[in-house]
């Protein structure tokens, strides 16, 4: 039985956007930046950049509560049943260095959802989104493609 | 001289629980997955599971720190190809693929040591250096 439901096609094509309620800020960068061990003097002082996949990898833009497993970011809480969530990774675009005063607004978009079948015959669904970062000016900052695959259970 | 062919100094980098949680508040990520124990005996799990962004965070950083004041990343690319457990230790390589003017592309890869079992991989990243760096540069060695 096929995991890929008319329903869930019809997923494919969703947007949402976030704003963030406020500036990135100093802080967050150099906090960042020590929990990845960072030394780079470009992320402290008094107008550091942001670390390249620092704005890609927070949540602190979706305002958004914690759900059941903790998660506080952005997710399409797609209904697969037999499946547990699994992510299988990112393609970073990085347009220009982010500062401590830009303000974020992420828009998501649900761009493809196909059924695959794993080297051992295990079905899943691949769920591929493009998350598109610009700040307060319009200026592109990054692309993320970021690809979760709902995993299911071998015959 | 930066050249096809030209690995990165190796880094190694052991991720604990504290360098998670710091890594889980910088993000604003509080998945269970990463720390209670329970939620993870549920799942078959012993451990809590590295975050597996934070690879994404320490290839960017191997590139930048090889690649000097002024460089700038461009894109980065990886696909995550098994759990990393809190308290173990990763090894990240990478080599020139190709050069092209400033332009350097570099194929990259994080396994878990001393077993070797993947974590990342493929994975590349393409990098922007400043302009002469591409036969002046010498590689940065990397922090301690």
């Amino acid at each position: 039985m096929s995991l890929l439901t008319d329903e869930l096609r019809a997923q494919v094509g969703r947007e949402v956007v976030y704003t963030a309620p406020e500036e990135l800020g100093a802080a967050a960068i150099r906090y960042f930046a020590q929990a990845i061990g960072a030394v780079n003097p470009a992320y402290t002082g008094s107008d550091p950049v942001a670390p390249p996949t620092l704005i890609c990898e927070t949540n602190s833009y979706a305002g958004l509560p914690r759900d059941a497993d903790g998660y506080a970011g952005h997710g399409w809480h797609l209904d697969i049943p037999g499946t547990r969530l699994i992510r299988g990774g990112n393609a970073y675009e990085f347009h220009q260095p982010v500062r401590a005063t830009d303000v974020l607004t992420v828009q998501w978009r649900l761009a493809a959802i196909t059924e695959r079948v794993t080297g051992g015959g295990v079905p899943m669904v691949v769920v591929t989104s493009v998350a598109t970062y610009v700040n307060q000016h319009g200026d592109l900052l990054a692309v993320n493609t970021e690809t979760l695959i709902h995993l299911g259970s071998a015959s | 001289m930066i050249a096809v062919g030209l690995e990165l100094p190796v880094r190694e980098r052991t991720i604990e629980l504290p360098d998670m949680i710091a890594y889980a508040g910088a993000t604003w990520d509080w998945h269970r997955l990463h720390y209670d124990h329970e939620y993870l005996a549920d799942r078959g799990l012993s451990r809590p599971v590295v975050d597996g962004q934070l690879f994404g965070a320490l290839l960017a950083e191997q590139v930048l720190d090889w690649a000097g004041p002024g460089a700038r990343l461009t894109a980065l690319s990886f696909r995550f190809a098994g759990l990393v457990f809190a308290g173990e230790t990763v090894r990240l390589t990478g080599t020139v693929t190709a050069v092209d003017g400033d332009t350097v592309t570099l194929d990259l890869r994080v396994e878990v040591t001393p077993d070797g079992r993947p974590a990342v991989a493929p994975a590349a990243a393409t990098i922007l250096l400043p302009p002469a760096a591409t036969t002046t540069h010498a590689p940065a060695p990397a922090p301690a």
